[in-house]
């Protein structure tokens, strides 16, 4: 049975090759990605492989290229033109790449596949020049929540999540626990995107009033925010630790039981286990302000065609596929992110509280940028942090020598 | 070789051994350091008490990294950049520095000053015009681009190092060698090089370890997992775990290990050559 | 009087063979990546006009940015303290230890190779290496703790984690300093030591006076190696410290590659490449200079 099977098979396979060869020759694609969690590497594979066997004309061949690797290949592939048909790209990161040239305009397929308006705004603006032109698609999205150890917090009296800044601080001073190694609080503030992913929520909090954007930060409300988290710190509080920090340490650092709290991603939601049933937690959204009030960073990888493919078409049908409403709900469950378009409905299989909490908090989340600048208005935010978290700097002051670098970007291209 | 007869001789070799194994486990602590948490498992890793040793010993974090589909690709693509930049290095090297060192030859120090210099561009500096270059002459994606670009400093090295070995060798022997009715070129290949054997085992081992070691050069000029060296892994790693110490330091006990394993069978050859020109009598 | 002319250019022609391919190979790699460099460094190329164009030429306009910036002189101190500290630490201690392991006895060959070890460690793996044990509660605080002291919280002070730094330099640096050392002693003649024992000279006169000028030459080139390689650091800062915190770690090397691949301030970061690379030209010239002298004598 199984040999018969094998042979028809092969008869299959072998009347396939035929009509391949008597058809033209499919077209060839490379697609360049930096996925490396467990299950978005492998789904990306999968995808890839799907998308092939649907379809005679374009045959996809998809690498992972670390990220660095990626943004290195990108600045030098914008001078010598040697780029891939598709690349991934960090969403605050597209705005430089656009400027570089590395993308193809995309806006008129895009706008023929008449399905633009089903992406919400902030991960669709991302993929814009100023002029509104569009070079790619946002293919998955996340944001910024607050995880909660429930042990400790009712270890420390408290039987539910902070629910404002205020509240947030008195829980953090009472879950420090020095002698067990416990902090209050884990972020990440290391010198690089990362740091502003995750200091820009406290900076545009809304606590007394309306959150500022980036072009304001010496408004009071963005004052208090680093006031609040140098306090941590100097408190101790916070391990100053976090200027070293990545986001995937300030996880582990609460997965291990050694912080109370921890600002993390839609993506940690896929890695929970680390947690290993060690302890009961939970996720609320981040209590940046007044209570009723929230403020998150959206994150996310964007898709875009790059300049110079041989075929732009063939690439932007790919583009399609893989951010059409059914794909963005499958891959929103397979890594752990949520889908860029409101038509998608992600049948979450875990955490599926944890997913609604990070849904709800997209709503208050904002885009960083896009600014083809915005590496150097980053570099302005993570240094003021710094300085108050290591050199003891005074916030406002801090926050002054940084919009001494922003203002002038900011003066010359304006954010949208 | 001189037999060892006194006592006093005996109790001072003693004494030095005892020194010298002192200074290798205050200099390989560090290293024992990395192999130990390869074995510790997550739990033990982020633990509030630091071990120095593996309370549960654990192979996990070095399945991790066996795992992946592309280790035995990148373990070749390390060796190759390693040999390469040897072979690259030795051939235009070691020549260069014999020209300089045995002969006068006018503009010998503009020479020097550009073997000097070319070793002062930092990579930030190289790295896209290199790039810009090999693109326009199709030299990118091949074994050889990243060595090319990585000899381009060991050469200049050897150059510098070698060339004082070369200098030290007393014209008696030149003489000999010309008596012996060799040709200059002859005379380089059977007399000079193995006067400088210790010189040239140290530029083996150096210029093989800046091909292994590279990452920028091999991260830029070649993209994807059949040209990607062990080396520009690091990122992966480093990018899916954060600093999942039992993960990372496995990984850099793998990337250690494959050098460690060739200085041990070429012991004889690497370390012992050098033992060999230090009691050469 | 004609036979030695002709002897003397066929010599010339001779060395030329043995110089020339690496010349014109090294012409061939770094020549245009130079000029490249200079060309860059004074212009105004950034990330809006990399590929749009639309670039100037603004003169030294850059150079006079850099030294302006407070951030730039402070990588420029940083770059010098980080290379001297290094160069004294790894020449004393690799030269202390190539003294020692010169010498015959019976573990000195193989402990000699072992302690290679952390110089065949890639700088990326060092540099994790170094985040690990200097960490707050990591294994230099705990070993401090051992004996009384609280240690200092090394990476993520200002203060601090140049130190840290520095000492995972060494650790790299020591042994290779040690490697190019012994070989250099390797070719002083036993006879020159053997002459001076039987004239009674204890190690102290004999280090100074045979030692020390026979070894002139690969000390001299030890050293400029060492200022060359410690000048233009990157990896261990890259992975260690990503130059933080507050750029107190960050470097000539790390700081140009930030502007130039993560700011896509291209001009700027030619600019202070330009600045490492002259910095090691002026250290280049003056030890050619001596090489020159030395040679002469």
């Amino acid at each position: 049975m199984k040999k018969r099977l094998l042979v028809a098979g092969a008869a299959v396979m072998a009347m396939m090759a035929a009509s391949m060869t008597a058809n033209a020759e499919p077209t060839e694609v490379t697609l360049w990605h930096y996925f490396d969690a467990s299950a978005d590497k492998e789904a990306i594979v999968e995808w890839v492989d799907e998308y092939n066997s649907i379809q005679d004309d374009i045959h996809i061949t998809s690498t992972y290229v670390s990220r660095t690797e990626l943004m290195n290949q990108y600045t030098v592939g914008a001078l010598s033109g040697e780029l891939p048909d598709i690349g991934m790209v960090d969403s605050p990161d597209m705005a430089s790449y656009i400027s570089l040239g590395v993308f193809e305009d995309i806006t008129d397929q895009l706008e023929e596949w008449g399905e633009l308006d089903q992406f919400y705004p902030g991960p669709l603006t991302s993929c814009k020049d100023p002029d509104g032109r569009i070079y790619g698609l946002p293919q998955n999205t996340n944001c910024l929540a607050l995880a909660c150890n429930m042990d400790l917090l009712e270890a420390a009296g408290y039987d539910h999540m902070p629910a404002s800044l205020d509240e947030f601080k008195e829980m953090v001073a009472a879950t420090t626990n020095p002698d067990d190694g416990v902090y209050g609080f884990a972020m990440c503030c290391i010198s690089t995107e990362e740091g502003t992913f995750q200091l820009l929520p406290w900076l545009r909090s809304a606590s007394g009033g309306e959150g500022v954007n980036v072009d304001n930060l010496t408004a009071e409300s963005a004052v208090n925010g680093l006031t609040v988290l140098g306090d941590f710190v100097s408190n101790g509080y916070m391990s100053k630790e976090c200027v070293n920090w990545t986001q995937s340490d300030a996880f582990n650092q609460f997965a291990a039981g050694k912080a109370a709290f921890a600002e993390v991603g839609t993506w940690h939601l896929a890695m929970t286990d680390a947690i290993n049933g060690a302890f009961n937690y939970d996720f609320c959204l981040l209590p940046t302000g007044d209570e009723g009030t929230s403020t998150s960073t959206i994150g996310g990888e964007n898709f875009g065609v790059c300049s110079g493919a041989a075929d732009v078409d063939a690439c932007v049908d790919f583009l399609e596929w893989m951010c059409s409403k059914e794909k963005e709900a499958e891959w929103a469950v397979v890594a752990g992110k949520i889908p860029t378009r409101q038509d998608s409905e992600a049948e979450y299989t875990y955490e599926t509280d944890g997913f609604d909490v990070f849904v709800e908090e997209m709503n208050y989340a904002q885009a960083r940028g896009p600014h083809a600048e915005w590496p150097s208005i980053s570099e302005a935010i993570y240094t003021a942090a710094q300085s108050v978290f290591v050199d003891g700097t005074a916030p406002a002051d801090a926050l002054a020598a940084a919009m001494e670098k922003i203002t002038p970007i900011v003066e010359e291209t304006p954010l949208p | 070789m001189k037999k060892t007869t006194g006592k006093k001789e005996a109790t001072r070799n003693r004494v030095k051994c005892v020194i010298a194994v002192v200074l290798a486990v205050l200099f390989l602590f560090p290293v024992y350091w990395m192999i130990q948490i390869s074995f510790k498992s997550d739990a033990e890793t982020f633990g509030k008490i630091l071990s120095y040793y593996p309370r549960e010993f654990t192979f996990e974090p070095w399945l991790v990294n066996l795992q992946d589909k592309t280790f035995l690709l990148s373990l070749r693509n390390s060796f190759i950049n390693g040999f390469l930049t040897m072979g690259i290095t030795l051939l235009l090297g070691v020549p260069a520095a014999y020209g300089m060192g045995r002969y006068r030859v006018r503009g010998s120090s503009v020479f020097l000053l550009a073997f000097l210099v070319s070793q002062m561009l930092p990579a930030s500096l190289t790295l896209t015009p290199m790039y810009l270059i090999f693109n326009k002459i199709h030299f990118l994606g091949t074994h050889f681009t990243a060595p090319v670009a990585i000899a381009a400093a060991a050469i200049p090295f050897a150059i510098i190092t070698l060339r004082p070995y070369f200098k030290s060798i007393p014209i008696a022997l030149d003489e000999a060698a010309r008596l012996d009715g060799c040709g200059s070129f002859r005379a380089f290949l059977s007399v000079m090089l193995p006067a400088v054997k210790t010189g040239i085992v140290t530029i083996v081992v150096i210029s093989f370890l800046n091909g292994w070691n590279d990452l920028v050069y091999s991260m830029t000029f070649n993209v994807g997992e059949t040209m990607r060296p062990l080396t520009a892994n690091i990122y992966k790693f480093q990018n899916a775990y954060g600093t999942k110490w039992n993960c990372i330091m496995a990984y850099g006990t793998i990337l250690v290990l494959p050098v460690i394993l060739l200085f041990v069978f070429l012991q004889k050859y690497i370390v012992g050559g050098l033992v060999a020109g230090a009691v050469k009598d | 009087m004609k036979k030695s002319l002709s002897m003397s250019a066929r010599k010339t022609r001779e060395a030329y063979c043995f110089i020339l391919p690496a010349f014109v190979y090294i012409l061939f790699v770094l020549g245009y990546p130079l000029l490249y460099n200079v060309y860059l460094s004074l212009r105004d190329v950034d990330v809006k006009n990399l590929t749009k164009g639309g670039d100037v030429f603004i003169g030294l306009k850059n150079y006079a940015d850099l030294f302006g910036n407070a951030t730039f002189r402070l990588v420029l101190k940083n770059t010098f303290v980080f290379t001297i500290a290094c160069l004294v630490f790894q020449f004393t201690i690799g030269f202390a230890l190539a003294l020692f392991f010169y010498q015959k006895f019976s573990l000195s060959g193989p402990v000699r190779g072992l302690l290679l070890v952390s110089y065949m460690i890639p700088m990326s793996v060092t540099g994790l290496l170094g985040k690990n044990i200097f960490s707050n509660a990591g294994l230099v605080n705990n070993l401090l703790s051992k004996i009384g002291i609280i240690g200092p919280e090394w990476l993520v002070n200002t203060s601090t984690a140049m130190i840290a730094v520095i000492i995972m330099n060494c650790w790299v640096g020591i042994p290779f300093n040690m490697l190019l050392l012994i070989s250099g002693l390797t070719n002083i003649s036993p006879d020159v030591y053997e002459s001076a024992s039987i004239d009674g000279a204890n190690w102290i006169q004999r280090f100074a006076h045979i030692t020390v000028p026979l070894m002139k030459g690969s000390m001299l080139s030890v050293l400029m190696l060492g200022f060359i390689y410690t000048f233009r650091a990157f990896d261990l800062m890259y992975i260690m410290t990503a130059g933080g915190p507050l750029n107190s770690t960050d470097v000539l090397g790390t700081y140009s590659y930030m502007l130039s691949f993560t700011q896509y301030k291209f001009s700027m970061g030619s600019a202070v490449a330009m600045v490492l690379f002259a910095c090691l030209f002026v250290v280049g010239l003056f030890y050619l200079r001596l090489l020159v002298k030395e040679e002469e004598d």
